[in-house]
This record gives structure tokens, sequence and C-alpha cells, in this order.
């Protein structure tokens, strides 16, 4: 498998409960997962533990053959080669769009470096903006270009937490597509954190189900949650939490 | 895997070594607590002590609720409104910090004394003679006016930033809700604000405890008091750090308080999108009132002394040496900015430790060095002595291996002296630091290290260009306090080693005021003009 | 772990390095002398007094002997301290107060040592002396009164006792106990009349109070002038200095005073010393010794006389003029060490008796 995680165990100072509870789980290249679950399943926290933002008590993590960490090694964040999108992207207010994107790309030379950039914001659909300041752009416009860094690296793996949590729901329904789009293109392996089962729905080739810091459910999204609420005409969307809140 | 010692690395030893070096000192007037009690303690206990509390207490009440009435009334006007003059009183409303509280009391009382320009006036030209008693501030409510006027800068200042920065949303909201301006005040402001005025509050309250220039002059009896009638007068410095000691166990107590407090309601907004709250716009009379108001504080805490020591140096002008001023005035600049450069950069790496390690070991202890900061200088000078003349001892195998001729080395160069100012001043920038850490939050970093960068590019590329208006900040507040430090200065200096500071002491304190006006009114020059710097660089960050 | 030591060391050395080259540079002195293979003739001085005249009377011994007075200025009571921590290892060759309580405490501690010296006997007398020549009076300055000449007459006034009769009742000016120059007085008193007696005085002087004592010495003159009180205790060089002063307000206000010397007819008026003494295992002890006898010689003591209104301990030379115009007077005739002695005492007595 491209990504194993095995028996991986977590628990915040202080906290009676495990928060991650010997967790397993494998991913192929190329698969964008999501992670389903309502707030305090300990989903955000499985994401800061793959990113090496968190430190597991137990457990092994495989990327790609090299071991991120097992009983002996914890890899730090920045030599995992792993992306990330923030929550509420913690673009660097200091620098430009440009400056942002190069921030994470490799020693090359600076043409390679530029032509990266381009890349990246020809993707996303920013071409023009590079001189502009995060806080010169829109939420979605600030989301993209928290994802083009985050891409430029080229990361064997890109992390989203809650990607589309600070959007409005019309901009949502637009955005995720364009994730998909773009992840797809990029033949990017994601695996992404939602409370919201139609992000899940729409977004992920697989959905991970989580409560109380362990597995629920693993399946494909029509298994999983059937036919999307949205593609039913008159259907209101309903949250994870309204699904299995009974 | 240990969560602790994986974060054991250059940075942490780094981080543990300063505060253990920072904490010496203070230990061994810590453990002065405990030294036996000698034959005068209870004559001290007895006459001194009781009383001495007593005006102490009222003095730091009434300056620190003073300081935070003028010093947040300021910061809102500041923050919230646009009125005439208000771009420039934004930063000369900090001014008053660099006139040192003895020097204003001595400049006060100069003004309003028999001979002083008021009565003088009146006197010989209106043939009006006062009752004395109006015109005396050598008394309580008169230290509490001095500290007042000189000190609710800190206030203000921590308060305005905050408001400037991290309200707006919370005020809009209170806005949109039909709230007028003084609930707002009152229901919001003071509430969500409450964590920079204790901030700036105590560091007021610490400045009042420490001084010992002002109510010595007046005639005042305070805790300070205490210490130096025991140590200069009874000769038992066993006795004075014993309450030097129980001093800073007073301000333990109030750091519990404040700790208490703040509980866990810390507003701090860690989101990536702070925006600044927009100007309201004033207009007719409550412009009117609102550049009043600015201009009457403004003049009495700046203006009017400055405009008297000025009338002082013409009056002495050519009585007093000046051949050496050009040097006294470059050794300030240089101790104070030394000392305020080390402070930031070692603020920065406790402060990220603190951050990293997510301990609440690692966060209390930075803390405590506020301790340095609490008591006499002249205390913390003979602290700092005992420990470097220990640690010269120590090294003299060292000294001698590189044939040094001599066992006093550490201790008889400006290392003690800067050394001093980082102990006795650390507080100062790392409170500045640390609230600029807790301003970004960690998300900035996690995102950088995601992003490839090892923590030391995440340090130098992301937190440092963040933190800039708080390193600034904090190195601005350090460098006006260190220019103006005098009994650390004093002892610790090298031979012949003078700046403006100890000069403007050298005078007053043989009651030659006027003599003593050309240092002050540098130290008040030098002060104002790293205030206006401070004042473009920050601008020009936003712009 | 013997390493990360050896590391730390050489750093520290390093930073030491700079901070030293920097004091060299900035100060322009030479704190390390014995770094250089030549010894450079230099006496180091730790001071409590801070008077411009002091400097240049420095600069005048260094042209003249070649010697270069090194000086760190602070209250007496920390320079002592610091001595004393520095222990043998200490660089100072000089302690020089504006109080001889504070050279007893000194000499108590161990700290100076004997001086025999000719030119020091010759120029200050006996009394202005340590009696095992461990220190030496410098400069003298007397506790007068000064009063209000509209409301008081010379006559009324006679002794510091005197003060605490009923007549004067709100109308005694004085500064705070933390004055040093208080301490010695009532240390005086101690001495002359018991600690008994002492603590009456010290007990009647508060019942007259004017007013709670505040400000320093000239300002018990001004209070005079503001008419908060009559008459007032203050040290005769600061009355010497308002006569002088640069503000002309504080001149009329001196003018308007006259100037008693109290207890002319019992135990004569209280005076204390500035002085100095060598510190124990001086390295530079003979240029120690040196810079006291020039201090002490005609032509210093002219100048501490007429630049800062002191009274000269050398007999040789006549005070300045302004000190002339007051007269000759009794001084008290006490050991000076007793100050010292009684130094603490007194401030009991002030705690106990309230004199804030």
């Amino acid at each position: 498998m491209f990504m194993n995680i095995k028996n991986l165990q977590f628990t915040y100072p202080k906290s009676p409960l495990k928060t991650v509870d010997d967790f397993s789980f494998a991913v192929e290249k190329g698969e964008v997962i999501s992670i389903l679950g309502r707030s305090g399943s300990g989903k955000s926290t499985l994401l800061r533990l793959i990113a090496g933002l968190e430190m597991p008590l137990g457990g092994s993590f495989t990327l790609n053959g090299k071991k991120m960490f097992c009983d002996q090694t914890f890899l730090q964040p920045e030599k995992r080669g792993i992306g990330m999108v923030f929550q509420d992207y913690a673009l660097f207010p200091h620098m430009s769009v440009e400056d942002n994107v190069l921030f994470g790309l490799p020693k090359m030379s600076k043409k390679d470096k530029n032509k990266r950039v381009q890349e990246v914001l020809e993707l996303v659909e920013l071409t023009g903006f590079e001189k502009r300041y995060p806080h010169q752009l829109s939420g979605g416009q600030q989301q993209r270009v928290a994802l083009a860094r985050a891409m430029a690296p080229e990361p064997e793996l890109i992390l989203l937490d809650e990607p589309f949590s600070n959007l409005d729901t019309d901009l949502q329904v637009k955005i995720r597509e364009d994730l998909r789009r773009i992840l797809k293109k990029a033949k990017t392996t994601a695996i992404f954190v939602t409370h919201n089962q139609n992000d899940a729905h729409a977004l992920a080739d697989r959905i991970v189900k989580i409560k109380d810091g362990k597995i629920d459910k693993i399946g494909r999204p029509c298994d999983l949650l059937g036919v999307s609420p949205t593609e039913i005409p008159g259907m209101v969307e309903i949250t994870y939490e309204e699904l299995i809140g009974v | 895997m240990n969560k602790y010692l994986a974060n054991v690395n250059g940075w942490s030893i780094a981080a543990v070594l300063i505060i253990i070096v920072l904490f010496l000192p203070n230990m061994s007037i810590v453990i002065g607590i405990f030294s036996p009690a000698s034959e005068n303690w209870a004559h001290i206990k007895e006459f001194m002590l009781l009383n001495y509390i007593k005006s102490t207490l009222t003095l730091v009440f009434f300056t620190a609720l003073f300081t935070i009435a003028i010093g947040l009334s300021l910061a809102w006007l500041i923050a919230q409104y646009n009125f005439p003059l208000r771009n420039f009183m934004k930063w000369a409303l900090i001014l008053p910090l660099s006139i040192p509280p003895f020097i204003g009391a001595y400049t006060y009382h100069g003004i309003i004394n028999y001979t002083g320009v008021i009565q003088k006036t009146l006197r010989n030209h209106f043939d009006i003679v006062v009752n004395p008693a109006y015109f005396d501030i050598m008394n309580v409510p008169g230290a509490i006016f001095i500290y007042t006027l000189f000190l609710y800068p800190y206030v203000y200042m921590i308060t305005r930033i905050f408001l400037s920065h991290q309200s707006a949303s919370l005020i809009e909201s209170a806005r949109t809700l039909g709230k007028g301006p003084l609930e707002i005040f009152f229901r919001v402001v003071i509430p969500i604000s409450r964590v920079s005025i204790i901030g700036g509050a105590s560091l007021v309250v610490l400045e009042v405890l420490n001084d010992y220039g002002v109510v010595k002059y007046f005639g005042i009896q305070t805790f300070s008091t205490a210490i130096f009638q025991t140590w200069f007068g009874l000769g038992d410095l066993e006795s004075s750090i014993k309450l030097a000691a129980s001093l800073m166990g007073i301000v333990i107590f109030i750091l519990m308080i404040e700790r208490l407090l703040r509980g866990r309601k810390q507003y701090s907004y860690s989101t990536t999108k702070v925006r600044p709250l927009p100007l309201v716009k004033l207009t007719g009379k409550r412009a009117v009132f609102a550049t009043l108001y600015t201009v009457v504080i403004f003049s009495v805490a700046f203006f009017i002394p400055t405009l008297q020591l000025i009338d002082w140096v013409i009056l002495t002008f050519g009585k007093v040496p000046m051949q050496d001023v050009l040097l006294y005035t470059k050794n300030s600049v240089i101790v104070a900015g030394l000392g305020a450069f080390l402070i930031i950069v070692f603020s920065l790496v406790v402060g990220n430790f603190s951050r990293v390690v997510n301990h609440k070991f690692a966060k209390v202890l930075p803390k405590l060095t506020v301790l340095g900061y609490s008591i006499p200088g002249v205390v913390v000078a003979v602290a700092v002595i005992t420990t470097f003349i220990a640690l010269d001892r120590f090294f003299a195998p060292v000294y001698q291996y590189f044939g040094i001729d001599s066992e006093l080395v550490l201790s008889v160069n400006l290392f003690m002296l800067i050394s001093a100012y980082i102990i006795r001043f650390f507080a100062i920038g790392y409170n500045s630091i640390e609230s600029g850490f807790d301003k970004i939050g960690t998300d900035f970093r996690d995102a950088s290290r995601m992003l490839g960068a090892n923590s030391l590019r995440t340090f130098f590329r992301v937190d440092v260009p963040m933190m800039k208006g708080a390193i600034i900040s904090g190195f601005i507040l350090v460098f006006v306090d260190i220019l103006k430090e005098i009994p650390l200065t004093l002892i610790l200096r090298p031979f012949n080693y003078d700046t403006l500071a100890t000069k403007a002491f050298q005078y007053a304190s043989d009651e030659k005021i006027m003599e003593a006006s050309q240092a002050s009114l540098l130290i008040v020059g030098v002060s104002t003009i790293a205030i206006f710097v401070f004042h473009k660089l920050l601008r020009e960050e936003r712009e | 772990m013997k390493k990360s030591l050896y590391i730390i060391v050489v750093a520290m050395m390093l930073i030491l390095a700079a901070c030293g080259s920097t004091t060299k540079k900035e100060s322009g002195t030479d704190t390390d002398s014995a770094s250089k293979k030549t010894e450079k003739a230099e006496v180091n001085l730790y001071t409590s007094r801070h008077y411009d005249v002091d400097n240049e009377l420095y600069k005048k011994f260094e042209q003249e002997t070649g010697i270069k007075v090194n000086v760190i200025k602070d209250e007496a009571d920390v320079l002592i301290e610091r001595i004393k921590r520095e222990g043998t290892a200490t660089k100072a060759d000089i302690l020089l107060t504006a109080d001889v309580g504070r050279l007893y405490r000194a000499k108590e501690d161990g700290l100076l040592q004997t001086v025999s010296s000719d030119i020091l006997s010759k120029q200050i007398p006996e009394n202005l002396r340590d009696v095992d020549d461990m220190w030496v009076g410098l400069t003298k300055r007397a506790r007068i009164l000064v009063y209000n000449k509209d409301k008081v007459k010379p006559e009324e006034l006679s002794t510091y006792e005197a003060l605490t009769e009923d007549k004067w009742k709100s109308r005694v000016l004085v500064r705070s106990s933390e004055s040093v120059y208080n301490q010695s007085l009532l240390a005086s008193f101690i001495e002359i009349n018991g600690e008994e007696k002492a603590k009456e005085w010290a007990q009647g002087i508060v019942n007259n109070f004017a007013q709670n004592p505040e400000g320093g010495d000239r300002d018990q003159a001004k209070a005079i002038a503001a008419g908060i009180g009559d008459v007032a205790i203050m040290n005769s060089y600061y009355f010497g200095q308002m006569l002088n002063s640069t503000e002309p307000e504080e001149v009329k206000v001196a003018e308007n005073l006259g100037v008693f010397f109290p207890n002319q007819e019992t135990t004569g008026t209280h005076v204390n010393i500035s002085g100095a003494g060598v510190i124990k295992g001086s390295k530079n002890a003979e240029n120690a010794v040196k810079l006291l006898e020039f201090l002490t010689g005609e032509e210093a003591q002219g100048e501490f006389a007429s630049a800062n209104y002191e009274f000269p301990v050398n007999e040789n030379v006549e005070p300045s003029e302004l000190l002339k115009s007051w007269g000759d007077f009794k001084e008290q005739d006490i050991p000076l060490s007793t100050l010292g002695e009684n130094n603490a005492k007194a401030i009991m007595i002030f705690n106990e008796v309230g004199w804030k």
C-alpha cells in the first residue's frame, strides 16, 4: 500500500479518553479519502498526527515505503513531504501570493521556481494574482492559494482540514468540484477532514467515518451514504450530525 | 516515545539556560526569606513594616486605578475615533514614558514650589501670595499623581494595540445591536480588553513597588523605604533582603491573582483574519472634547515638564560641564540598545520554546522572571554582584589559563551591567514577545513546517516578520526603560563609565535639579526619537 | 558533558572579550591593565560624593602626578557591599563617602587599612582622623539652623534642644529621618546626652513639626519662605548653594533667612565630615595615599571650600568668604566614629517616635 497506518494511538494531556484509539488504515496512490466525523471525534487530531504536528503515543506510519514514525523514529513534519491546507488557510499575511507559493519550493533555479508557481496558480485559476496579498483576496481565492501553496512542492500526500468550512454555501459546491478536478488532474493522494457528508460524498473516493477516535465505517460514498442528497431534487442538505445524531 | 524528550534540541537547551541564568540572582534573594531573623527584625516589624505596607498599598491601588482610567480611555479614543490631532496623539501619548518618575517628581515640585514658576509669577507680578498647602505635592496623593502621569502609557500602549487589532468584529456587532458608545465602552471594551489592561497595569504596579526615587524625595514611607532603611540605616543587609524577598512573595501573589482574573477567558483570536477597527469620525463638540482631553493629558504628562526642563537647561547653561555630554549620550544609547536587543533575542528564544513545548511549566517559568522587576534595583544589583563574583571565582582557572592576571574579570566590565539589565527588564520584553506569539498562534508555524521549512527557517521567515510589531514595541519599551534606569547602572558600571541617567542622578541626588535638567532632557530627547522611529516603523509595516 | 562545559566557557570568554573591548573603547579606561605588561599608574576610587569639583580635582591630580583616577560613584552602602563581596580581589583602592558613619561601618567590616603618612597627619587635625588612621576627613559640613528674619530674633535661638520647647510648636522644619545628616545628628546626641535624652529630643522635635517631613534640605528653607514654619535644621553647604543658586528666587529666599550656629554655649554645633579610607589589600595603596594627600592639601581644600561651600579640614586653608561671614563656631567635641556607632540606634529612635 502507498500509505499505511497501524495501531495509531494518541491522547491529549489530561484527557481521560483516548483521542485516537488504535487506528489502522491504508490508502492507495492517487486516492482521495474523506474522514468524516462530528466535531470532537478526533478527526482533526488524526490529520495532525499524519502531518507530524502531534506526536503519537504508539503505532506506526509509512508513506511510499518511507517510515514516518514507529517505535524508534519520528520524522519531523518538514521532512515528510506532506502538504497541508489549513482550516483557515494560514496564508502568510506578510507575503504576496507568489511568495507564499514560493515558500515551500525546494532548492532549484529561480527560473524553475517561477515556472512552478505559474503552473500551480494556473491549476487553481489564479494567474495574475501573484502580487496580491492574502487580505486582498476573497475567501474562495484564499482557499485556492492555500491549495496551490500546499501542492507546489509536489507532496506525496496532501491533507485538507475542513477545507470548505469558511466558505459560503454557493461557493462550497463550486469549489469542491474544482478541488476534485485539481486533485485528480495532479494525481495527488489526498486526505481531507470534514463534518459535512455532502462534501465527503462529492469529493471522496472512499470515506472513513470515525467516532470517538475509532473507525466506525469505511466504504465508497454511495455505499456509505447512498445517493448524494443534493442530487435528488427538492431534498435539503443535511449534515452528518443530523444524519447520525438520531 | 516521550513527548517532552523529543522536544529537546538546541533551542530548548538555550531557552532553559537563559531562564536559569535569569533566575540565579533572583533565587539568591528568594533564599533570603529563609534566613534567620536578626535582632533588628522585631523592630522592623513593629515600626516599619505594618505602617509602610499601608502606604504602599494605597499608592499601588490608586496608581493602578488612575493609570487604567486614563490609559484605557485614551486607548479607546485613539483606537476607535478620528478627531483633530489624533494621528499625532497616537504616538505622542506614549512619550511620558520617557520621563523617569523621579525626574518628573523633582520637576513638578520645581514648578509648583515656593520658588517655582507658578508661585514666583503670582508673587512677583500679581502680588498674590498663595496658601502653600495648595501647592504641596510631596505627599501620597502627589506621588500617585506623579506615578499616574508617567506610567499610564504602559496601559495605553498595550490596550490600544489590542483594541485596534483584535476587537473589530466584537465592537461592530455591539454597534449593530444598537448600543451607544458609552454602553459599548463599559459592556464590551472593558471586558474584552481585560487581559491587556491587567498586563499594562501590572507593569505599572511593579514600577511603583520598585521605585525608591519618588517616595524618598517626597518623604513617603513605603516598602522600598523599609528595605533601604534596614540596609543603609541599620546596616542590616540580610534583613533588607528578607524584606525584598517578602515583596517578591507579594508579587507572586499578585501574579497569581492576575492568572486567576485572566482565568480561561483568554480573548485571543488566533484566526488568521485579524482586521483593523475602522475609525469613526467625530465632529462638533465631541471632536473638541476628544482633542481637548488628549491635549490636556499630553501637556500635563509630557509637555509641561519638558518645557520646565528646557527652561532649566537654559538657566544653567554654561554652569554645567558639557564637554562629555556626547559621550554620555553615546554610552546610554549603547547600553540601552545592546540590552534591549539581547532581551528581545532571549525573549524570542524563550517565547518560542514556551510555545512549542506547550507545557504548563514552560508557560509559567518565564513569567516568574518578572520577579526581578518587582523589587528595588539596588537589591537586584547586590544579587547580581554576588552571582558574578561567584562566577569569576568559578572561572578563575580559566582566566589563569589565558594569562589574565586578575581574579575579577566578568564583574568589572560592561558584561555584568548588561546582564543585570537583562535580568531586570526581561519581563518587559518577554511580555511583548509572548503576546506577539499568542497573536499569531501556531497555525502559521505549522503551515511553514508542512511546506518543508525547519524550525529555524520558520522562525526567521515566518515568526519574526509576522511579529515585527511585537518585536519593535518590546524593544522600545526595554530601550526606554534602560535609558532611565539608575540603581543598577550606578553600581554595576565599569570605572569612569557615565550615562545620561547616572549624570541626572548625580545632580538630582544633591538637590541640584536644575543642573540635572541637561541630562534629563537628553534622556527625554533620545526616548522621544526612539518612540517616534518605532511609530514610523509600525506604520510602514501596516501600509 | 565536559566538552559542552568547555564550549560554554569559551563562548563566555568570547562575549566577555567583546564586552571588554567595548568598555575600553567607550570609557577610555583600562580596567584590566594587568593584561598589559607595563603597570600603568592608577588609583581606583569608589565614591559616594558626586560633585563636579571632585572630578576637576581628580583631573588636576592626574596632571600633576600622572596617576590616573578611575571612579565609580554610588551610594556609600552599596559601594561598601560591593567591596565586601569582591573580597580580596577588589579593584577598589579608596572608599570616599559623604558621611563618617559609613567610614566607620567600612572600618568595622574590616575593609580599610591603616595609613601612615606624615603629610596626612600634618594636614588634618587629629579629631578628624580615625584613631587607627584607617580614614581621614576631607571636608566638614555643619548642621545649622536657618530662620525667618521677620518672625524670629536670633536671641530666641540657642540650642538644638531648645527647639523642643512649646514656643516652637508647629514652627520647626526638618527633612525626613531617611537623611543621613539627621541620623548622624541624632547619633551625636546619643553620644553626648545618652539614649533617653536623645529620644526625648527627637520626640520633642516631632511634636513641634510645622509639617510632615518632606523634600530635601533646600526645601526646608523654602518652606520658611512660604510661611509654613519659622526655623529649619539644614546643612551649611546646601544653604551656601542656595545663596549662589542659578535661580534668582532661591537666592532671594536664602537672603531672607538668618544663619544660626546652635549650641555655641553648650556642646557645640553638629559637624559631619566627608572622608576617605584606603581599602585593605589595595593594589595601588601608594597612589591612594598620594591622592588623599592631594585632596587634603591646600590647593584642593581651597577648591572644596569655594566651589562647594564646605568647611576645609586643613587648618591652613581659610573657608570661603561666605562661610567666613558666618563667623567662627564651636564644633561638637566627640569622636566622629561615634556617629557611625550610634547610627542604627538613631534610626530606631526615629522610627519609635514617628519621625517620618
